[in-house]
């Protein structure tokens, strides 16, 4: 049974690292977008970033997951009870929206890079303003002063912060379950239901705490490696 | 309280063989036997219902009584025979020798109806189905009439269900998730063809006047109905269907199955 059981965590345990992985890959860029938006001079883009950060960071992710995986079909199934001859309607109709697994990265990388959003924000606006203008009086551009003074400091700050937000998505890989992508967390609770086994359940939490601890070694490792930055 | 207990146990076995002995000697006078399992029934003032434990039809509530959508019918048909219902646990097994050795009057338990069981019992009509119902869009459900007819389709099943069961054993394409009402969700959004649900469920959450009006049953699976068992050649029998009719007149069985959220047969 053990056997059985760790197989089957470990399958699971495989899915939960792939949403892991690709919700960073695709949610640090994008943050850095979104960053950048809720800065702009620009009055449109800035309102659009803070109201979708506030629209994310203000409802929950498990909801988030279903508007984005249920959404779409139960818009086009009532677009296809309007029977209406309205092209706009009828493309409507079409949408079948995303699979399982498309549906959980989307929501989870939007998700994820409205909270690193916020997190880069705070690290690029505690450079203070005197760096910029020294830059400046050395004659270097806006995007030169950005890559080579103003980011690699923040890099060094947002650490801690970012380090809390990637074990925190650790664990939010659980959630996926509600739509029917068997990570770690369902492989062992239809142990309970099949079975009538609790310590699959408890087993898979000792998964999520072996990562997150390689994780913090991790982070720890970078934050020693970003000390020669003294800030 | 064991003391009084044994005592008792000894005073109904002693009672039991002098009944015994009663009747294998002829009585001189036709009063004396009663002249139907019904008439036998009534004259003891007591309709023994053998039961086990089996939610929702009947199960122990708190206090330690029989309770559930059989329990309280057997007790509305009890009084409407002028008797107490008494309920005794039985080995489900054995159901059929309880029976004819009078240790109870009736099975009344959720009893699925099968060719096998007509022949050791007289069993009632049907009175609540029970059943797994393939659930898609309306305008397509006509076209899935037959079990055959949905083997290309997907389903959405909940995880564990008998829906998931028979999918797995049919080699139906499916994803087992967590509610029943997750697969309804997964149908109305697209992302299955069709799914398998308790035909409760479906009766209450599909068609007209609900959330899923453009939903609609397709095949019905595993039908099974359920049905009361009495002695073979009872009259009791054909009583009890006359009395559920009148119970379904007056509208008590419909409370019961809307509280146990059963679905009757009438």
């Amino acid at each position: 049974m053990f056997w059985t059981v760790t197989s089957s965590l470990l399958e699971g345990f495989a899915k939960t690292v792939e949403i892991f992985g690709l919700t960073l890959l695709f949610a640090i860029p994008l943050g850095l977008v979104i960053a950048f938006g809720s800065m702009s001079r620009i009055a449109p883009i800035k309102w659009v970033s803070k109201t979708l950060v506030w629209i994310i960071r203000g409802t929950p992710l498990l909801l988030q997951l279903i508007v984005v995986f249920y959404g779409p079909g139960l818009i086009a199934a009532a677009a296809q009870d309007l029977n209406s001859s309205n092209a706009i309607i009828q493309w409507v109709a079409t949408w079948t929206g995303f699979d399982r697994f498309t549906a959980v990265i989307v929501a989870f990388v939007i998700n994820y890079a409205c909270y690193f959003s916020e997190i880069y924000r705070g690290g690029i606006e505690s450079i203070s303003k005197g760096q910029y203008e020294a830059c400046q009086v050395l004659g270097m551009t806006k995007t030169q002063t950005f890559f080579r003074v103003i980011l690699f400091q923040v890099i060094k700050r947002i650490i801690p912060p970012m380090g809390n937000e990637i074990i925190t998505l650790v664990k939010d890989t659980s959630l996926a379950r509600t739509i029917a992508v068997y990570e770690i967390v369902w492989n062992a609770q239809s142990f309970i239901k099949f079975n009538g086994l609790l310590w699959p359940l408890l087993y898979s939490g000792l998964f999520y705490l072996i990562f997150s601890g390689l994780l913090t070694v991790v982070f720890g490792k970078i934050e020693k490696k970003m000390d020669y930055f003294k800030s | 309280m064991k003391k009084i207990l044994a005592l008792l146990m000894a005073l109904t076995m002693v009672f039991c063989f002098a009944a015994c002995g009663g009747n294998e000697t002829p009585a001189p006078n036709g009063d004396e036997q009663p002249a139907s399992d019904l008439a036998y029934i009534q004259d003891k003032g007591t309709l023994i219902v053998g039961v086990t434990p089996y939610a929702p039809m009947d199960f122990l509530d708190e206090n330690g009584e029989w309770t559930g959508f059989d329990a309280e019918y057997a007790r509305a048909v009890a009084a409407k025979l002028n008797v107490e219902a008494e309920f005794i646990e039985i080995d489900w097994d054995n159901k059929v020798y309880e029976l004819e050795s009078k240790n109870i009057d009736v099975v009344w338990n959720g009893m699925t109806i099968t060719d096998g069981l007509k022949k050791q019992m007289a069993i009632t009509d049907p009175y609540v189905q029970n059943a797994q119902v393939v659930v898609m869009r309306a305008d397509k459900a006509a076209e899935y009439a037959t079990a055959e007819s949905i083997v290309d389709l997907t389903f959405a099943v909940e995880s564990g269900s008998a829906g998931e069961s028979y999918a797995k054993d049919n080699g139906l394409t499916y994803t087992g998730l967590q509610y029943q009402s997750d697969a309804l969700l997964e149908v109305e959004a697209g992302k299955a063809d069709a799914c398998i649900i308790d035909i409760t469920m479906a009766n209450s959450m599909t068609g007209e006047g609900t959330s899923y009006d453009d939903l609609a049953q397709a095949v019905v699976l595993n039908e099974e109905f359920y049905g009361v068992g009495c002695r073979v050649d009872s009259d009791l029998c054909a009583k009890i269907n006359e009395i559920t009719d009148e119970l379904i007149a007056d509208g008590t069985l419909d409370l019961l199955a809307e509280k146990y959220e059963l679905t009757l047969v009438k």
